[in-house]
C-alpha cells in the first residue's frame, strides 16, 4: 500500500455509514429496480470494497454509545448524529453488534442484507431469527456478530464509577477553587483543567454515565455541582455541535468558571432564601462583571482567557441582549457564551436551590426554554441540548400508562424516538417499591398492539414523593 | 489517559505479559531510548528543517520500527531517574534537566506505553510535546494536560493524579420507601383522571411541586429535533465563533463597565485590567486592539463625570506608560523585527494618541528609520505630539543624543516653536555638525532675532555645511549686524580658498544683509583690475556677481550690466543669473 492509499477511516467511516442509511432509506421507500436504490447500494458497495482493499477488511462495531469502523471510533456531530441514530437503531434491533465485510464481497450481497436489517425483527433472540433469514440468501461475504458479543469499552458499571470519580473530583476541585476566589487566594487552574480534561473524556467515552451524575443533587453544594453540572451540559452540547476536543475543553473550562464572580458577592445573598431585595438583586447582577475581571486574576492559563471571559459575562444574556449586564457597545453574545447559558439555564432550573424548593421537572424546563421566546434562549441550542437529553432527560421522575414510577434512565438513540427514553421502574402500580428496580425501553413496541408498550403519561416532582432519583441510578 | 491509584506503582510489570523474560529485548529498548534521547536533545537545538534534527528523528523512526518486530507494543515503568522494561533499567540520565525519565516522573507518570504508529506522524507530536513540557512554567500547564491536549494515539500513559486524592465517590441511598409512594402516587393519579393538568407557567410559585402532563408536542420530533437547515445554520455559528475576535468581546465588555461611574473601584480595578493588557496587546502585534483602548480611554476621559479624579489620573497615567520612551523603544523595535505587522494607517492612528514621553524615542526613529512609508507615518505622528506639547520639543533641545537634539531643532523650525530660540543658539556651538547644522537651518525657518546673533559665530564654524547654511540663513533674516563680519570673510584667504558653493553664500548672504553698502565691494570684485590690471578669479568674481543679485538695486544692476560682455563663460553666465534674479 503506498502513502497515498491510506485511508482517513474517521471520514471514510461517516461516508459508509451515511451510505448504510441511505441504502437502507432507500429500499425503505422503493423496489429493489428503482434507479434511487441501485445508486445508493452502488455508492455504498463502492466504499466498503475500497476499504476492504486496503485495510484487508471492514468490520462495522456498535459499541455503547458508539460506532466503530476497524479500530476507529466515529465522531459525531451534527452532520450525522441522526443518521448514526437511526443506523444504530436498525443494529439493536436485530441484536447485531458488529458487520465484518471479508474480501470478495460482492454487490449484489448488499440488497439482502438490508432487506433483512429492515424487515421487522422476530422471536426471541433477534440476532438468531437474522441469521436465519441471512442463510436463506446469497450473503457470503457479511460476517455478523450478536450485540453481546461485542466488546463494551467497559460495562456499564465501570462507566459509572469513572463517571463518579470524575464527577466527585471535579466538585471538589470546583470547590476548592471557588473557595480560593473567595478567599483572595491563588486558584490552581491546573487543576481545574485536569477536572474538565476528566470531564470531556467522560462525556466522549460515556456520555450518559456522566449525564447520570447530574442527577446527584445536593443542596448544601449547589453552588459546586451547578459549576460541574453546566460543564457537562455544556460539553455535551458541544459535542452534539461537533466540536473537536480541544474547543470542548475551551467550553467546559469556561462553563465551569461561569459562575466565578459570583464569589464576589455576599455569602448571604447567594444563599438567601427567598426572594431578594431590589438592592440584593442590583449586586446579584455583577457577577457576571465580576466574573470576567476575576478571570484576569487567575494564572496559569497559556493565554488571556478571553472566550471563558465572555462566558462568564454574557451567561445571563439574552437573545435579544436583555438580561444582564447591560450593554452600551455592539454585543453579540458567543455562541460558547449562548451554549452555557442553556446549560446553566437547564440545571438550574431542575435543581433545588436556595431560592428554589421545588425544582420544576426536566422535561418542563426544557420545554419552557424551548417555547418561551422571552426566556431569551437560542432555541437551535436548545434543541442540541435536548437531542443530547431526550425530551425526558435522565433523572426525570415519570408515572407510566401502567400507573408504574420510574426514573429515566437512558436516552433513546434513535432521533424519532426522543421522546421514548429507558426508564429504571421503581414501583408497582399500587406505589410498592420494587426490591430491585427494572430497565425498560419505552421504544420496544407491544407485539400485540404494535403500539408503545409502555408509555410515559405524566412528570412529576421526586421531593413530593421524597425521593432522591440518584439513588436509582447511581 | 487512564489515572492509576497511588499505589500501583509497579504497573507495567504487570502488563508486560512476559512469560520468559530472557525474550526481553532489553538491549534494543536501550539502544532505542539512546535514540530517543538524541532526538529529544536534538529538538531541543535545531530547527524544525535543520537536516541534524531531522536525521535524529529517522533514526528515532527507524527504531520504533525495528522493535515491532519483537514487541506488539512497549509498555515502561518510569521511575524518578530512571526507566524500566520489566524491571529491568533501560534508560537512565544523571541530569534531571536532560532527564526524559523526570520529565514524566515530575507531573505524576508513572507508565508508558508506545504503539505500533508511533514511527508515523506522531513521532514528531511526541518529541513536540516533550520540548513542550520541558518548557513549561511551574504555574502553567504540565506534562498530563499537554499529553492531552495532544491526543495521541499512539502513546499511552498512565498517572497518579496527586490533585484528586482523597475525594469521597458518592454512594446511592436506598430509595423510597411504600408509605412514601403509595399516598403521593394515588393522589397524582386521581388529579390525572380528574382534569387534564395546565400547561406549566412562568407564573407557577416556587412552594408548588410542579408536575407536567405528557403534551402531544413531545411525539412531534420537529419541535425537538434539529431540521437540516437548522444544522447548517449552527455549523455557521460555529465557524463564526472560532474565528470571531473574542479579545474585542472583552474589551467592548470592560469598555461598558467602565463607563459606570458609581463604581469607581471597578473603575480602578478595570484600568488596571487594561494596564495588563495594553503591554500584552503590543507585544503581540495587536495595534488595533491597543489604539482601541486608547481610544476608548480618551473618549471616557472627556466625559464629564465618568471618572473621578482618582480614576482620571489613573486612566492619564495608563496613557504615560504606553506613550513612556522605554515602551515607545519596544514598539518600534517590534516594528523593525516584524513582530507587529501594521499598515501605517493603522500605527498612524496609533500613535495619535501618544504623548509627550513618546516624543523622544519617535523622534529618534523617525529621523534614522529607512523605510520611507514608516519614516513619512513616523514624522507625521511626531509632529502631531509636538503641537499638543510645544514645551517638550524645546527640552528635547537639550537632549545629549544628537540624534535627538537635530531633530527637534528641525521641528522647533517646522511648527515653529519661537521659544525654542534661545536655546536653538546654544545648539549652534554643539559638538556635533548634524546639531549645529539643524539649529541653523530651525533658526532660518523661526526667523529667530535671538539665534542670529549666535549665526555670526558659525560662520566660522569647522564644519562647511554649516558655514554654508549659517551664511544663507544670515541672508534669509538680513541680519544687518552680520555685514561687517561677512565683508572680513569676504576679503579673507579662507573664502578664496572655498569651494564655489561656500563662496556664492558667503558673497550672496554679504548682498542680502548689506544691501547697496555691498555694491561698491561686490562691483569692485566683479569689474575691478588689480595689481598689473589682472582680474579677480572667475568663481570670486561670479560670487560677487550673485551678490550683486541678491542686492537687486539699480547701483547693482549698474554694477552687473558692465560685466554683461564679459569673455569668461563662468562670470557671463553668473552676470546673467544675477539680473534675472534666480
Amino acid at each position: 500500500m503506498t502513502d497515498g492509499d491510506r485511508l482517513n477511516l474517521q471520514e471514510e467511516g461517516r461516508k459508509v455509514l451515511t451510505a448504510f442509511y441511505g441504502a437502507l432509506s432507500a429500499l425503505k421507500l422503493y423496489p429493489l429496480e428503482n434507479a434511487a436504490v441501485q445508486q445508493a447500494l452502488d455508492e455504498l458497495h463502492g466504499l466498503v470494497e475500497r476499504i476492504v482493499y486496503l485495510e484487508g477488511g471492514a468490520e462495522v462495531r456498535v459499541v455503547g454509545d458508539f460506532f466503530f469502523l476497524n479500530e476507529t471510533r466515529l465522531r459525531l456531530d451534527l452532520s450525522n448524529f441522526a443518521t448514526f441514530g437511526s443506523f444504530a437503531r436498525a443494529f439493536q434491533d436485530h441484536g447485531i453488534g458488529a458487520v465484518e465485510v471479508r474480501p470478495g464481497v460482492t454487490r449484489s450481497e448488499w440488497a439482502p442484507f438490508l432487506s433483512i436489517l429492515l424487515s421487522k425483527p422476530g422471536g426471541e433472540d433477534p440476532f438468531l431469527t437474522f441469521m436465519e433469514r441471512l442463510a436463506s440468501t446469497p450473503v457470503q461475504s457479511l460476517d455478523l456478530r450478536p450485540e453481546k458479543e461485542v466488546a463494551e469499552p467497559e460495562t456499564d458499571e465501570e462507566a459509572l464509577t469513572a463517571a463518579k470519580r470524575t464527577y466527585a473530583q471535579s466538585v471538589q476541585i470546583a470547590k476548592d477553587a471557588l473557595g480560593d476566589v473567595r478567599l483572595g487566594k491563588a486558584v490552581n487552574v491546573r487543576k481545574v483543567k485536569r477536572a474538565v480534561q476528566g470531564i470531556v473524556d467522560q462525556v466522549l467515552s460515556n456520555e450518559t454515565s456522566m449525564v447520570t451524575m447530574t442527577t446527584l443533587r445536593d443542596f448544601d453544594e449547589y453552588t459546586f455541582t451547578h459549576c460541574v453540572n453546566v460543564c457537562i451540559f455544556s460539553v455535551i452540547i458541544g459535542q452534539r455541535l461537533g466540536l473537536e476536543k480541544l474547543h470542548l475543553y475551551e467550553l467546559g473550562l469556561g462553563a465551569l468558571f461561569h459562575d466565578i464572580g459570583k464569589q464576589r458577592v455576599d455569602v448571604d445573598v447567594i444563599n438567601k432564601p427567598g426572594g431578594l431585595t431590589e438592592e440584593e438583586w442590583a449586586q446579584l447582577k455583577q457577577h457576571p462583571t465580576e466574573g470576567l475581571l476575576v478571570l484576569f486574576k487567575l494564572h496559569g492559563f497559556a493565554d488571556v482567557p478571553y472566550r471563558q471571559m465572555l462566558i462568564a459575562y454574557e451567561h445571563h444574556m439574552k437573545l435579544d441582549l436583555t438580561g444582564y449586564p447591560e450593554n452600551k457597545h455592539e454585543r453579540e453574545p458567543t455562541l460558547f457564551s449562548r451554549i452555557v447559558s442553556v446549560a446553566d439555564a437547564f440545571d438550574a432550573g431542575t435543581s433545588v436551590r436556595s431560592y428554589q424548593y421545588h425544582p420544576w421537572p426536566p422535561d418542563t424546563v426544557l420545554r419552557e426554554m424551548r417555547d418561551n421566546p422571552r426566556r431569551g434562549f437560542d432555541p437551535l441550542l436548545v434543541k442540541a441540548l435536548i437531542t443530547a437529553t431526550g425530551v425526558y432527560p435522565i433523572g426525570t421522575l415519570v408515572i407510566l400508562d401502567t400507573h408504574e414510577l420510574a426514573v429515566v434512565s437512558d436516552v433513546n438513540k434513535d432521533p424519532e424516538l426522543l421522546h421514548r427514553p429507558r426508564v429504571k421502574v421503581i414501583s408497582d402500580p399500587l406505589g410498592v417499591p420494587l426490591t430491585e428496580a427494572i430497565t425498560l425501553d419505552l421504544a420496544q413496541d407491544d407485539p400485540a398492539t404494535g403500539g408503545p408498550a409502555r408509555s410515559i403519561i405524566k412528570t412529576t416532582d421526586p421531593q413530593k414523593y421524597g425521593i432522591r432519583v440518584s439513588d436509582y441510578l447511581t | 489517559m487512564t489515572e492509576l491509584e497511588s499505589t500501583a506503582g509497579g504497573a507495567a510489570e504487570e502488563t508486560a505479559g512476559w512469560s520468559d523474560l530472557s525474550d526481553v529485548p532489553v538491549a534494543q529498548v536501550r539502544e532505542l531510548f539512546v535514540v530517543l534521547g538524541k532526538a529529544f536533545r536534538a529538538y531541543q537545538l535545531y530547527d524544525e528543517n535543520n537536516p541534524v534534527r531531522q536525521r535524529f528523528v529517522e533514526s528515532l523512526r527507524q527504531a520504533f520500527e525495528g522493535m515491532w518486530t519483537e514487541l506488539d507494543r512497549l509498555t515502561l515503568a518510569v521511575d524518578e531517574d530512571r526507566i524500566f522494561l520489566v524491571g529491568q533499567e533501560v534508560y537512565k540520565v544523571d541530569s534531571r534537566s536532560d532527564s526524559l525519565a523526570f520529565l514524566f516522573f515530575k507531573d505524576g507518570v508513572r507508565e508508558i506505553t508506545f504503539l505500533p504508529g508511533i514511527e508515523g506522524d506522531e513521532l514528531v507530536r511526541f518529541l513536540g510535546v516533550l520540548q513542550r513540557a520541558r518548557k513549561l512554567l511551574p504555574e502553567g500547564d504540565d506534562l498530563l494536560t499537554v499529553l492531552w491536549e495532544e491526543d495521541l494515539q499512539h502513546f499511552q500513559y498512565q498517572y497518579v493524579d496527586f490533585l484528586a486524592e482523597g475525594v469521597e465517590l458518592p454512594s446511592p441511598g436506598e430509595g423510597a420507601t411504600t408509605q412514601q409512594l403509595q399516598g403521593v402516587l394515588g393522589g397524582e393519579l386521581a388529579e390525572e383522571e380528574e382534569e387534564e393538568a395546565p400547561a406549566p407557567s412562568s407564573t407557577q410559585t416556587a412552594d408548588q411541586a410542579p408536575t407536567s402532563t405528557v403534551s402531544r408536542e413531545d411525539f412531534n420530533p420537529t419541535l425537538y429535533s434539529l431540521d437540516p437547515r437548522e444544522m447548517e445554520t449552527l455549523r455557521t455559528e460555529l465557524h463564526k465563533e472560532l474565528h470571531r475576535d473574542t479579545r474585542g468581546d472583552v474589551l467592548s465588555a470592560l469598555f461598558d463597565r467602565l463607563e459606570e461611574e458609581d463604581r469607581p473601584d471597578r473603575q480602578s480595578e478595570i484600568l488596571g485590567v487594561l494596564g495588563t493588557l495594553l503591554p500584552n496587546f503590543l507585544s503581540r502585534g495587536a495595534l488595533k486592539a491597543a489604539t482601541r483602548v486608547l481610544e476608548e480611554l480618551r473618549k471616557l476621559e472627556s466625559m464629564p463625570g465618568v471618572f473621578d479624579e482618582e480614576r482620571l489620573a489613573q486612566s492619564r497615567e495608563l496613557l504615560d506608560r504606553v506613550s513612556a520612551p522605554e515602551a515607545i523603544s519596544e514598539l518600534i523595535q517590534a516594528l523593525y523585527d516584524g513582530s507587529i505587522r501594521s499598515t501605517p494607517q493603522q500605527l498612524a492612528v496609533f500613535l495619535r494618541f501618544m504623548r509627550a514621553g513618546a516624543l523622544s524615542p519617535l523622534l529618534r526613529a523617525a529621523e534614522t528609520v529607512e523605510h520611507k512609508e514608516l519614516r513619512a507615518v513616523l514624522r507625521s505622528a511626531v509632529h502631531g505630539i509636538a503641537e499638543r506639547n510645544r514645551g517638550a520639543v524645546v527640552r528635547l533641545l537639550d537632549e545629549p543624543d544628537p540624534v535627538i537634539a537635530s531633530g527637534a531643532a528641525r521641528l522647533a523650525g517646522d511648527i515653529q516653536i519661537a521659544e525654542a530660540g534661545p536655546s536653538l543658539a546654544g545648539l549652534l556651538a554643539h559638538a556635533d555638525p548634524s546639531v549645529r547644522l539643524a539649529a541653523v537651518e530651525a533658526a532660518v525657518s523661526l526667523k529667530a532675532s535671538t539665534a542670529a546673533g549666535a549665526l555670526q559665530h558659525t560662520l566660522d564654524d569647522p564644519e562647511r555645511d554649516v558655514r554654508i547654511a549659517a551664511a544663507r540663513a544670515l541672508g534669509t533674516l538680513r541680519y544687518g549686524p552680520a555685514g561687517d563680519r561677512l565683508a572680513e570673510i569676504l576679503d579673507s584667504r579662507e573664502i578664496r580658498a572655498a569651494d564655489i558653493s561656500e563662496k556664492v553664500a558667503f558673497f550672496e548672504s554679504y548682498g542680502m544683509v548689506a544691501g547697496d553698502g555691498a555694491v561698491r565691494a561686490l562691483d569692485k570684485l566683479l569689474n575691478g583690475k588689480g595689481f598689473l590690471g589682472k582680474r579677480e578669479p572667475s568663481e570670486i568674481r561670479a560670487a560677487a556677481a550673485l551678490g550683486l543679485g541678491k542686492v537687486g538695486s539699480g547701483a547693482a544692476r549698474t554694477a552687473l550690466n558692465k560685466a554683461l560682455d564679459e569673455e569668461d563663460p563662468v562670470v557671463r553666465t553668473a552676470v546673467n543669473r544675477a539680473l534675472r534674479s534666480e
